[in-house]
């Protein structure tokens, strides 16, 4: 719950902290605090969602079927990281910040900026959890494809289908033209994920086994 | 190995006293520890075994002082801890972990550490399943793996915490008679609260009630402490509001036949009983029951 | 200790998550472009200099597969309590410190198994198909000095961190930090990475290694100019290369002190 708030905070102690004070960079730091910063920890906190649930047991002999009750987990942990963003943003925008990184990509359609990529890691997390049912797996799958992408930028969108998986397009995008269809890619690679947690999660005797911890 | 406690306190956070000044000396031999839920007997074994450190008072144990590390270390040395609520490494089989607990405590000799887990494993009737790994086993196989893993280092001082639950009556049966054979010299320290368990193994007895002593003898003294209250009663009403209610069985003759604690006879038809352990438990715990009843 | 030592590296070295992570990682990176990974095998791309592929994929790999190396560390030493078997070890006379030495060093190791297995795996593959056996002692070389010490430190963090802070907490912040310390240069914000007290082995790398990236344009250690925190920034010298290696393990240390004085304060109140 702590997460997302840390996470802005960080955005925009960083912004702050630049030795290169130009406006477009402070902007570009602020807006990459809620593409880069927020999804991660959203990502990571729907890793942790399966597993270790002390009453896993109960909640597989109550008649509201388990998934039910993870997704509506994942919904509370992808609401709240959205709310923080939406806040952000919203301040963002008041200030004049957000219209200074020069690839916003406007008012409503630049929401997707941090929109799509905690979908794509949320998703990502969620269906990591389901299939190794280890919030520690889960979580360093999701931490890894976020850093992969961070580390390795240039390299991530040398070729197309990296370039419409890529997670930072807005702030760290090689290309602005790609940017509606990669936001939209990243959407409804979430979709799948999310979709392909539940088929799995349906499997109820997956879940009292022990987990690889 | 004796046991002296002086004056032992603990006081959690939030001011809660799990023992309040206890005093109890624990001989050589089986000995019982009986108390409701949340009287102090976890926190008092804990203590015993160097988990948690008192807040005030004193314990030694052997003369070891468990205030000092040297002294906590020394009665470790010679210590089987059974805990109440027991966890294992479920990614490890049954001789793996205790081959484990057995490095722990000291067993460095390879062939002597392999001898030692292979008996136990004979003791608790787990050879056959001793290469799987925990993670599948039942509530009364880890049980078991628990009481092996407390009996590795040929302890001086045994400390078990609710051992019996979850086994079931001819594990229990066999676990009872198998400390009954291991206290000879030592000390064997049995908290429960199922009365049958102490009865069928303990001379001496002693009961906490909200964190002190309520109760210090023979298990004989202890059933003499309901000399005189136990009583048996027939009704087809409701059970008399005074006295504790030990049993209830559907009469022949139609009602309830009562089996009652009470200082005095519950009602005109009541007839007297002799005494049974059970009942003297009832006795000398009963003020805190009248007290959560009031 | 030992025993303690045997058995974590056992039960860690079992979990399938610790070969899927660094797998998925590799496989991911490979798909991505792979960049030295795939370099490496072609005669066109790859460097000139066995010592500097070799250095240069020790960088990649260590940079990558750190990441997960501490996630999948963070709940160790927390599990035991989780699992509920503290009591009966700490019911044992094996000393609370020496135990949470051998479970640092156990399933540290295992961990890094699979990341040492990556490593040479790479650094044989490219002297069989190079022709450049020194390619192999400069491997070990390079472990050593770089990696050994890198994963020291952050094993210690990631051991001893969760227990102040949930451990999903702790693996957003450690990919942070890992971003922040190692890969930002130091002109874009005030950062620990290219100081003396970055865990990618800036200097030794500089100083011992004579590396400067692949293309030889990078400066991995020294003063930057107009950069904060320049201090912790001398010339590197190989004098220097030791001291930063020295000073990953004094805070290595101090991290495990730290959990141990705060798990030893908590037994005491509870």
């Amino acid at each position: 719950m702590l997460g997302p708030p840390i996470a802005v905070a960080v955005g925009v102690l960083a912004a702050v902290a630049n030795p290169v004070p130009s406006d477009t960079n402070t902007a570009r730091v602020l807006i990459g605090a809620l593409e880069m910063a927020l999804p991660l920890t959203a990502g990571v906190a729907c890793a942790s969602l399966v597993g270790r649930d002390p009453a896993v047991e109960i909640q597989l002999a109550v008649p509201t079927p388990y998934r039910e009750t993870l997704l509506r987990r994942t919904v509370v942990t992808l609401g709240w990281a959205a709310l923080v963003a939406a806040l952000t943003a919203a301040v963002l925008i008041a200030t004049g910040w957000w219209a200074r990184w020069p690839d916003n990509h406007g008012v409503i359609a630049g929401q997707l900026t941090w929109a799509a990529p905690t979908l794509a890691l949320g998703g990502l997390g969620l269906a990591a959890a389901a299939v190794s049912r280890s919030p520690g797996a889960a979580g360093a799958l999701v931490t890894t494809v976020w850093a992969i992408q961070q580390f390795f930028a240039g390299l991530a969108q040398q070729h197309l289908p990296g370039r419409m998986l890529y997670l930072f397009a807005t702030t760290r995008g090689a290309d602005p033209a790609d940017w509606t269809a990669n936001r939209l890619t990243l959407i409804a690679v979430a979709v799948a994920l999310v979709a392909l947690a539940l088929v799995v999660l349906g499997r109820s005797e997956r879940l009292i086994s022990e987990d690889d911890e | 190995m004796r046991i002296e406690i002086a004056g032992l306190t603990k006081t959690f956070r939030g001011g809660v006293a799990a023992l309040d000044g206890l005093d109890l000396t624990v001989p050589t031999g089986m000995f019982g520890l009986l108390g409701a839920n949340g009287a102090g007997k976890t926190t008092l074994m804990r203590i015993l075994a160097g988990i948690a450190r008192p807040t005030a008072g004193r314990v030694t144990v052997g003369g070891h002082d468990l205030a000092t590390t040297a002294g906590r270390h020394a009665v470790q040395r010679g210590l089987g801890y059974l805990p109440q609520d027991l966890g294992v490494y479920p990614d490890l089989t049954a001789r793996q972990f205790l081959d484990y607990v057995a490095l722990l405590k000291g067993l460095d000799d390879p062939t002597v550490r392999r001898r030692r887990v292979g008996e136990l494993l004979e003791v608790v009737a787990l050879t056959g399943q001793a290469n799987r790994r925990l993670r599948g086993f039942s509530g009364g196989m880890r049980q078991r793996v628990g009481i092996a893993q407390a009996l590795l280092a040929d302890p001086r001082l045994l400390i078990v915490d609710e051992p019996t639950a979850g086994l079931d009556p001819e594990e229990r049966i066999r676990f009872r008679t198998l400390l009954s054979q291991f206290a000879g010299d030592r000390t064997v320290l049995l908290s429960t609260h199922i009365v049958d368990d102490i009865a069928q193994t303990c001379r001496e007895v002693a009961v906490l009630s909200r964190g002190r002593l309520a109760f210090r003898g023979t298990v004989e003294s202890l059933t003499r402490e309901a000399a005189g209250r136990v009583w048996s009663l027939t009704t087809a009403g409701p059970p008399p509001p005074d006295g504790t209610v030990v049993s209830a069985l559907p009469a022949a003759e139609g009602g309830m036949r009562y089996r009652i604690v009470a200082a005095t006879a519950p009602g005109p038809t009541a007839q007297p009983l002799e005494p049974a352990l059970e009942d003297g438990y009832l006795t000398v715990a009963a003020p805190e029951r009248s007290a959560l009843n009031a | 200790m030992i025993a303690t030592l045997l058995y974590e590296f056992r039960m860690q070295i079992r979990k399938r998550s610790v070969w899927i992570v660094p797998a998925l990682t590799l496989v991911l990176f490979v798909l991505i472009g792979g960049s030295l990974l795939r370099d490496l095998f072609d005669p066109a791309e790859r460097p000139p200099e066995a010592r500097l592929a070799v250095v240069g994929l020790a960088v990649q790999i260590h940079a990558l597969l750190s990441i997960g190396f501490g996630c999948l560390l963070a709940d160790r030493l927390v599990r035991d309590d989780r699992l509920r078997v503290a009591p009966i070890l700490d019911a044992t006379p094996a000393s609370p410190g020496a135990r949470l030495v051998g479970k640092y060093l156990g399933a540290g190791a295992a961990t890094a198994v699979p990341i040492a297995v990556a490593f040479f795996g790479f650094a044989t593959a490219y002297a069989g198909s190079s022709g450049s056996w020194s390619a192999l002692p400069w491997a070990l070389a390079v472990f050593g000095a770089v990696m050994v010490p890198g994963l020291l430190f952050v094993a210690a963090f990631a051991l001893t961190v969760p227990l102040i802070m949930p451990a999903p907490l702790f693996r957003v912040l450690f990919v942070g930090y890992w971003l922040w310390g190692n890969v930002v240069t130091p002109d874009l914000m005030p950062t620990l990475s290219r100081t003396v007290l970055n865990p990618l082995g800036g200097y030794p790398m500089a100083a011992l290694f004579d590396f400067a990236g692949i293309d030889g344009d990078d400066q991995w250690a020294g003063p930057f100019p107009g950069a904060t925190l320049n201090f912790l920034r001398p010339e590197p010298t190989p004098l220097i290369a030791w001291l930063s290696i020295a000073l990953l393990l004094v805070l290595a240390a101090a991290a495990l002190t730290g959990g141990h004085l705060a798990r030893l304060a908590e037994r005491t109140r509870s």
